[in-house]
C-alpha cells in the first residue's frame, strides 16, 4: 500500500469530520428520515394554487426488464414527490446460491463470479421502465 | 449477508454487509443511515433538481451564500483538485454539461436550461472557510459528478465502520471495508471497456475504495460522439483511455482522480497520481493496462 499525500488525506478526513463535527449528521437524521425532502416531479408541480395529489400517498411496486432479466423496483411517494427508490428483486445480480452451486472449473471461467464490480458509473436508465410501472399503479384516478 | 440496493443520484448504490456476528437490525439501521446519506449529498449538490441546496445558492450572485458542510466540503475539495490539474476539472463545466444533453433528472424526467454563459470557471467560485460561505462572480452551473458521489461512499462507510465487512458501490464506483464473509479482503473485479459481462483485471481491498471513470457509459443523448466526461477547454470529451480506475483509502480521492486522470494528457495523468500517491489502473483504447503507482498484486 502507497503512503498518500498527506495534504490530500487531511482534506478528505477533515470534509468527513465536517459532517460529523457537533452531531450534524445524526442529530438531522431522524428528523430526515421521519420527513424526507425529496424531488418535486416535474410534470407534477403544483404551483400556488393547491390542487388535489396525482399520486397516493405509500410505496408501489413496479417491474422493468433490462438484458438480463425482469427488475422490480419499490417506489415510495409521500406528496406527490418520490421520496425512495429501492431494487426489490435486480435481475442484474447473480445470487451468492447461484455461484455456489457452479463447480470451481467454472466459476473460475466466468468473471461474473466477481461479484463486486468497479466500472464506469452505470445510469438508471436501465430502472426507467419499472419506476414509471410503479409510478402508475400510484396514480390517483 | 445483508443487501439493499436503491437509486441515488442517477445511479444504482448497493450495500452490503457482512452480519454473522451481528443482530439483524443493527445492520438493517446502519444500511439506512448509509443510504440516508447519499440522499442527503444528493440533494444539497445535485444540479438535476431546482431545489437542490446548490441550485439554490447559485441563483445569487455576486452574494456569500451560508451552505452546509454537505455541499461545502464537495464544493472545496473540487476547487483543489481544479487547482492541481489547472482547471482540467473544473466543477463549473455544469452549463456545457448541460448543453451536451446531461440535464434530465433521473426520476422525475424533468429537464433544464440554466440561462447562465458558459465562460465561467472554477475561479469564479469562492470559498470562506471561516464563515462557510459560498460566493459566486457570475451566473454558472456547478457540477460536482466527479466529488459528490466519492464523498457520499465514504460518508456512507463511516456508518458502516463497526461491521466486519461491508461493500458500498455506487454504480461501479465503491468501498471495500474489513473483509468478506470469508474474512478474506474483498475480490473486486474492473470491468472490462468493451465486454459488459466480463472483468479485466481483479483487485484485492480492504478499507479502501476503487473508483472508475471510463467512456464506455453515459453517451450524450445528443452526439454519438461525446461522452460525460468532458475537457472544459476544448468542450469536447476526453478519448485518450477508455478507462481510468483509481484505488485510495477513500472514496472522495479516488472518485475525484480517476476522473482527472481520464481527462488529462497520458503523461500529466500519470504524473498527477504518482505525485498524490495513489495507485491507478489505466487502460487506453487499445486495451492495454498501464498500472501506475502502489505494488498492486
Amino acid at each position: 500500500m502507497a503512503k498518500m499525500d498527506k495534504k490530500w488525506v487531511i482534506l478528505c478526513s477533515t470534509a468527513i469530520g465536517a459532517i460529523y463535527a457537533a452531531g450534524y449528521f445524526s442529530t438531522e437524521t431522524q428528523a430526515a428520515l421521519q420527513n424526507p425532502v425529496s424531488y418535486n416531479h416535474g410534470s407534477l408541480e403544483t404551483g400556488r394554487s393547491q390542487i388535489k395529489s396525482n399520486y397516493k400517498n405509500g410505496t408501489f411496486y413496479g417491474t422493468g426488464s433490462n438484458r438480463r432479466g425482469l427488475i422490480q423496483v419499490a417506489v415510495t411517494l409521500k406528496n406527490d414527490k418520490i421520496t425512495d427508490v429501492e431494487i426489490s428483486d435486480f435481475g442484474m445480480h447473480y445470487s451468492e446460491k447461484d455461484v455456489v452451486d457452479l463447480p470451481q472449473e467454472v466459476i473460475q471461467l466466468q468473471s461474473a463470479q466477481v461479484k463486486n464490480v468497479s466500472g464506469a458509473t452505470y445510469s438508471t436508465q436501465a430502472f426507467k421502465d419499472a419506476v414509471q410501472n410503479a409510478l402508475a399503479q400510484a396514480l390517483n384516478s | 449477508m445483508m443487501r439493499k440496493t436503491k437509486l441515488f443520484m442517477d445511479t444504482v448504490v448497493d450495500i452490503q454487509v457482512v452480519v454473522t456476528n451481528h443482530p439483524r437490525n443493527k445492520a438493517a439501521a446502519a444500511i439506512d443511515r448509509a443510504f440516508e446519506v447519499f440522499r442527503k449529498v444528493e440533494q444539497a449538490c445535485s444540479r438535476f433538481s431546482q431545489d437542490s441546496e446548490v441550485m439554490q445558492a447559485t441563483r445569487q450572485i455576486q452574494t456569500a451564500v451560508k451552505i452546509s458542510p454537505f455541499l461545502f466540503e464537495p464544493l472545496r475539495f473540487a476547487l483543489e483538485v481544479a487547482e492541481v490539474t489547472d482547471g482540467m476539472l473544473d466543477p463549473t463545466i455544469g452549463k456545457v454539461m448541460e448543453d451536451h444533453g446531461f440535464n434530465q433528472h433521473y426520476l422525475t424526467g424533468e429537464t433544464f436550461h440554466s440561462p447562465v454563459s458558459e465562460s465561467a470557471s472554477y475561479q469564479d467560485i469562492i470559498l470562506d472557510d471561516e464563515r462557510r460561505t459560498l460566493f459566486i462572480n457570475k451566473p454558472l452551473v456547478i457540477d460536482l459528478g466527479a466529488v459528490a458521489k466519492g464523498f457520499a461512499i465514504d460518508l456512507a462507510a463511516h456508518e458502516l465502520k463497526d461491521f466486519e465487512g461491508f461493500i458500498v458501490n455506487a454504480g461501479g464506483d465503491l468501498f471495500a471495508g474489513g473483509l468478506d464473509g470469508q474474512g478474506r479482503k474483498w475480490k473486486i473485479g474492473i470491468q472490462h471497456p468493451m465486454h459488459k459481462d466480463q472483468v479485466i483485471q481483479t483487485i484485492e481491498l480492504s478499507n479502501e475504495a476503487v473508483c472508475t471513470s471510463g467512456s464506455y457509459e453515459r453517451k450524450s443523448p445528443l452526439r454519438a460522439d461525446v461522452h460525460h466526461l468532458i475537457n472544459p477547454n476544448t468542450k469536447c470529451s476526453s478519448n485518450e483511455w477508455t478507462s481510468c480506475s483509481v484505488i485510495s483509502r477513500y472514496a472522495f480521492m479516488a472518485d475525484a482522480f480517476s476522473t482527472a486522470a481520464f481527462l488529462l494528457p497520458i503523461d500529466r495523468g500519470e504524473a498527477l497520481l504518482s505525485n498524490v500517491n495513489l495507485m491507478g489502473i489505466l487502460i487506453d483504447r487499445d486495451l492495454k493496462v498501464y498500472r501506475v503507482g502502489g505494488d498492486l498484486i
